[in-house]
Order: C-alpha cells, then structure tokens, then sequence
C-alpha cells in the first residue's frame, strides 16, 4: 500500500482528486480556522454550547445502556470470573540469543505461529468488565465502480438508518480485475458511539433480525480473536428497518451492509456471550479455548 | 481572440449553403436537464447536506451561559457518583465471589473444581429483553410445562 | 473470622468438613426501564429541546414529492412561519426564515395521522391505524400489593424471598447430602436447581448465570453458598408446607426491610439498585 500524506491533513488522502504536495512539510495537522483571529467560537470544545458544532448527547434514558449496567455486567463478572486466573501472555517476539556478536541490535524474530505480536490476556475483574464500545457499520458498494452516484445513496441509507452522519468510503486499491479504480468513492461507514450505537443495537435486535425470513443468528465463527464481532445483512434485510420499511417507494435499490461489534472483551467468546446478553442470537459450532 | 473573424467568415460560408430551418415542435425534455434518477440523487444528496437547513447558532447571554455550565457540572458531578457506585458494587461482588471460591477450594475439591470450570459457551437465554419503556401486553409467560 | 475457623477446622479435622448448602439468588430482571429520578428527567428535558432547537430543517422534499396529495396534506398540517415584512416592527426579533423554517427557533412537525385519512377509525384491534395506547407501567399487582406476582414492580429487580417456619425470611437454600460420595458429581449450581424445583414446581424456566458461587454466609457449622439466577418463565409455586410458609418476589430495599440486618449487608452487594 502507498502511502500518500496531504498538505495539513492525513483525511480523504484516497480521494482521487486531490492535491497533494511532496516532499511533507508537515507532519503535525494544522486547523488553520483555528490559527485565524476572527472566529473566536471555533475554539471552543465540540461540546460547549458557544462552539458552533455543539450538538446535545444525553437528551433521553439510554435502556440499553441501563440493561447492560444493571443486568448484564454482574452476570457477566460472575460467568467470566477464574479462581485464581493468572495473565496468560499472548505471543511475542522472540529475542536473539546474543550467542553471535551480530545479535546486537538485531530486530528481535516474529512470535512462533504468527505474524503480529499477540496481547495478554488479563483475568476479567470489576475494573475490566467486557463491554460494546461501538459499532461499525461499513457499506461498500460494489456497483458503484459503474454508477458513481449509488455511494450517495449508500451513505443516505446509513444516515437515515442510525441518525448519524456517514463518512464517504475510497476505494484503496487499483484492481484491474475487479474494475476498481482507486480513489472512487465505493460507499460509505459510520462508527456508532453512545446512544446512537444503543438504539441500533436495540432496532437490530427488536425489530430488524426477528424479521429476517429462517434467521438462525450470527455465527458463531464470526470474530476477530481480539474480542470483535461482525456479520453482515443482505440489501432485503435492510429493508426491514422501520426507516426504510415505512418509506417504501422512497428505497427501490437499498444496500447490505457490513457491521462491526467493537467490544472491550479480549476473547471472541466473552465478547460472544455479552453480545447474547442484548439478546443477538447465535448459531453453529462454536470452537472453545 | 484573433481567429473570430475567421471563425465568422466559416460559419458564414456554412450558412449559404441549403439548410433546413428547424421549427420548434412540442418539449420532450422536462425543464432541467437533469434526468429522473439524477434529480433523486440530487435530492438524497441535499437530505444529508447542511445547506439552508441550518438553524441558528444559539447565542447565550451571560447569565444563561453560567446556568447551563451550572447544570453541566451537576450532571456531570451526578454521572461521575453513579459511575463510582457502580464500580464499587461490581468490586464488592468479585471480592465476594473471590471468598467464595476461596472458601469452597478448602471445603471441597470436587465443588470447586465444578465451580471453577470454564463457561466460554454460555448465552443468555433469549427470553431476558432489554426493557422497554411501557410493558407488553402479556407481562409474564405463566404457562409453562416442562418438557418430558 | 469465619474462614479461618473454618480452614484451622479443615486442617485439624479434613475428615469432616462442614455443612455445604447451596443458595439460591433467583431474580427477576426489569421489564420496563428504570424509573428516572427529578434530576435525570429534567436534564434529559433540557437536552433534548436543545437537541430540537439546534436541529436541521426537516426536508420535507425528500419524503413527500411535489404535487402529491400526501405532500398537500403535510403542508396542510404546517404552521407556517411569519415572513419579514419591509417596515414591520417584530417585537419578538425580525424573522429568519428558510426552508419555511424561522431559524431562530425549534421547527414544530405535526405528521398527518393516518387515522384522519383513511376510513374512519372505530377503535377496535383490527383497526392498524389505531392510536397507539401503551400498556400502563403500573400493573395490577402493583395496586394489590401482591408480592408474590411476578408482574409486580416491572422497573424493579425482584428477587425470591421464603419465609421459613420461624418466620425468618431467606433466599431458599439447599443442603447437599449429608453422604459425601453420592454426592460428587452434583455441583452447586445443580443442587440450587433442583432445590428450587423441588420446593417451587416442575413449571418454572430458570437461567444460572454462573457455575460460581456469588457469596458465602458461612459460620463454624454449615458454609452457605449462593448461586445466582434468573427466572425466564413460568411460576414460583410453593410446594412443600413443612419448611417453608411463604414466598415472596421482593426489591433490594423490601428485601432490607424481611431480611436481617447482618443477612442482608453480607448480600447486599449483589442485589441491584435498579
């Protein structure tokens, strides 16, 4: 991959049309808005009411959150909890030995058995308790490398769905065989925190999954070893989204979508079990440590 | 700039020759150029756009800004106590669970061992809801037979 | 204390070891949210007609088209906002307004209910265009004071209390058998079950939580370990007259005020607030 850097900032640097200009100057990002005397308010904090980006957060009770505070954490203590756990330390580098002269500042070898180093895993107590940290919702569209204009409706599809704004996604790769150009924009994500992340949550389980014509549940091989979950819906499941579903005619082509359960669980199966704790169903073999 | 009068003189020479005047028929575009499909684009895009929709920036007046950064503070110092309470309670249940365990491991092997087994399978059972806000209309599933 | 009594026992006599009795704490999870306190209610207030006032325009265009009747019909329903006028005095500050939108304030949205519409609503449960009603959070157990129905206190963790022969109230709990060797391959959690059931009836679901134990009440004679659970479905029915004359599903502060004190501090931690 190759690493471009705009001018003063690192975002959209996959946009296609873009100038960049070499060799860096700058490495740290620079606000110019900021740097200017005449608009005092932008250097307010996002969340002060005089900055112009203030937007309210807690403006109604959070259910999810409070079911996850009052129920699932204790039981998930309890189930997780290991008499006498210690650290089990993940794979790391493995030093030379220094039985040859040359070991000295040598780069230390790959861990046995895999690429990147692996982290510890620590017993769960009441400091580090698995929760959701956020969702990620990723709509990449594959036809958009023929018609430009269906990230557009990608990304209104997302906004509308979860009420929070999406941000465009590139294509990073020229793929001749996939006619994927880079820098095209291909769709478009949105990383879900706090209440908004709560009510997908709670539409996805509720309303949208029960719907889904023989859903057996997320599997149970889904999973990034490191306590992430992700699944996806089809373009017909989406519809099942009360923002869509009532609204028919205004969606003739809807889009599927990918989604990222970000938890602060260290293992796929804890994180597994809390995800079961906002009522996600799963299915199949599950492989167990 | 220099080649227009030439461009005149072609386009004069053009226009001697025949031509067919062409009169104007009924529309078969619509107004804009912009086709069906584009002008919904168009739309969607405007939907997520900022422009003209804005409403105006909230301006404070001293004594109003004191009282909202008043209230602030108070939720902030409210969330920051429950949020303690809470940490306090889940340490109060692992230390309890921990002498638990710690006592069934003196009084008996085989409990402990039981106890202490790994639960990496476990899911909570479907019927345990996020709570909503108004009850549903059947609260409570009392009609249960156990399976035989 | 009491460990180390019982650990100095267990090291002079490991041949026998005290009573191990298996409780069980059965709860209840909430079924509506939690009741919000004066300060919440009115923050969560303030917030959100911030959040109303700093709201972008509603675009309209885009769920209803131009010159459709669904779109008059919105229209209809709309206060428009004042426009400014050359030489017009507005004593509550000259008009902004775009989008029919004065920009100033919070945008007012009044959807054109289907019921007006469409035939004329009677009310009755096929009716799908009916307003919506919803259920009371208040139940009739509540205003019984019923305290052993389940649909009592939705916004509450209910735990099971019994109320034994001498009249104290408990969490049930289970002796394991006295024979040490048939009992080996029952574990905690499996004796709190069958406990349960043999006191409460087959026709209960019930979810343990965890293989481990949540607490121990333990003094010289008998270590009493409490294994957490919830119920799903089904019914607590008292079963067995002998031990125990009552039952009840009570919140952490009911439970405070059955239970005794040293009781309900050593389990206190494990009960919710909410």
């Amino acid at each position: 991959m190759q690493f471009l850097r705009c001018f003063s900032t690192t975002e959209g640097c996959w946009k296609s049309a873009c100038s960049f200009v070499k060799p860096v100057h700058h490495l740290v990002k620079i606000d110019k808005s900021k740097l200017s005397p005449r608009f005092p308010e932008l250097k307010f904090s996002k969340n002060d009411i005089r900055s112009p980006g203030f937007k309210p957060v807690a403006t109604h009770q959070d259910r999810v959150w409070d079911h996850y505070k009052h129920t699932v954490q204790s039981d998930m203590l309890l189930i997780t909890y290991k008499h006498g756990a210690q650290v089990k330390e993940g794979l790391k580098k493995r030093e030379w030995d220094g039985s040859s002269p040359y070991h000295i500042n040598r780069q230390a070898r790959k861990p046995k058995g895999s690429d990147a180093q692996l982290p510890d895993i620590k017993p769960i107590k009441w400091h580090n308790i698995p929760e959701v940290e956020s969702v990620v919702i990723n709509c990449y569209v594959k036809e958009a490398k023929e018609n430009q204009l269906l990230p557009i409706t990608a990304a209104l599809q997302l906004q509308q769905i979860t009420g929070c704004k999406p941000t465009p996604v590139y294509a990073r790769n020229d793929v001749p065989t996939w006619k994927v150009r880079r820098g095209n924009k291909m769709g478009a994500k949105i990383e879900l925190k706090g209440r908004p992340m709560s009510q997908f949550l709670a539409t996805l389980t509720e309303i949208v999954l029960p719907r889904i014509r023989e859903y057996k549940g997320i599997s149970n091989k889904s999973g990034n070893r490191f306590g992430g979950i992700s699944f996806g819906l089809t373009s017909d499941d989406v519809r099942f989204f009360p923002e869509i579903d009532s609204n028919q005619d205004l969606w003739p082509k809807t889009f599927g979508m990918h989604i990222n359960i970000n938890t602060s669980a260290q293992t796929d199966n804890q994180a597994r079990i809390l995800m079961s704790g906002f009522a996600f169903p799963f299915h199949g073999q599950e492989k167990i440590k | 700039m220099f080649s227009k009068p030439t461009c005149a003189r072609n386009a004069l020479r053009q226009m001697s020759q025949p031509v067919t005047i062409s009169v104007r028929g009924k529309r078969t575009k619509s107004k804009g150029l912009v086709s069906p499909a584009l002008q919904r684009v168009v739309t969607q895009l405007s939907v997520m756009s900022a422009g003209k929709k804005q409403p105006r920036m909230l301006k404070l007046s001293r004594e109003d800004l004191i009282k909202h950064q008043v209230i602030q503070r108070c939720w902030a110092t409210f969330q920051q106590e429950s949020r303690e309470k809470q940490n306090d309670q889940m340490r109060a249940q692992y230390k309890s669970a921990e002498k638990a365990m710690h006592m069934l491991r003196e009084i008996d092997t085989n409990l402990y061992n039981a106890a202490n087994a790994n639960e990496a399978g476990k899911r909570f059972p479907l019927e345990i809801r996020i709570p909503t806000e108004h009850p549903p209309s059947k609260i409570w599933n009392y009609n249960l037979k156990k399976k035989t | 204390m009491a460990l180390r009594n019982l650990i100095k026992r267990g090291l002079a006599t490991s041949a026998t070891p005290p009573n191990v009795k298996a409780g069980i704490i059965i709860s209840r999870t909430p079924i509506v949210t939690k009741e919000l306190s004066k300060l919440e209610s009115q923050y969560y207030e303030y917030q959100s007609e911030l959040e109303r006032r700093l709201m972008w325009t509603f675009p309209q265009y885009f769920y209803y088209k131009k010159g459709t009747l669904a779109e008059r019909r919105f229209l209809a329903l709309q206060k428009g906002p004042v426009s400014k006028q050359p030489g017009v005095w507005f004593p509550k500050g000259v008009p902004d307004v775009r989008h029919n939108r004065e920009r100033r304030i919070k945008q007012d949205i009044k959807l054109p209910s289907e019921a007006s519409v469409g035939s004329e609503g009677d009310g009755s449960s096929e009716d799908l265009s009916r307003p919506i009603t919803p259920n009371s959070r208040v139940t009739e157990a509540d205003r019984k004071g019923d305290l052993t129905s389940l649909e009592r206190s939705l916004s509450r963790t209910l735990y099971l209390l019994l109320k034994r022969t001498n009249g104290e109230w408990a969490f049930p709990s289970f002796k394991t058998k006295s024979d040490h060797r048939s009992n080996e391959n029952l574990p905690l959690h499996d004796i709190a079950e069958h406990g349960l059931r043999s006191i409460g009836g087959e026709n209960i679901n019930t979810w343990t939580v965890s293989r481990t134990p949540a607490a121990v009440l333990a003094d010289s004679k008998t270590a009493e370990f409490f294994i957490k659970s919830h119920i799903v479905a089904g019914k607590f029915v008292l079963q067995n007259t002998k031990e125990y004359t009552g039952f009840a599903w009570l919140t952490k502060e009911e439970i405070q005020n059955h239970v005794q004190k040293p009781y309900f501090e050593e389990l206190s931690c494990l009960l919710s607030d909410v």
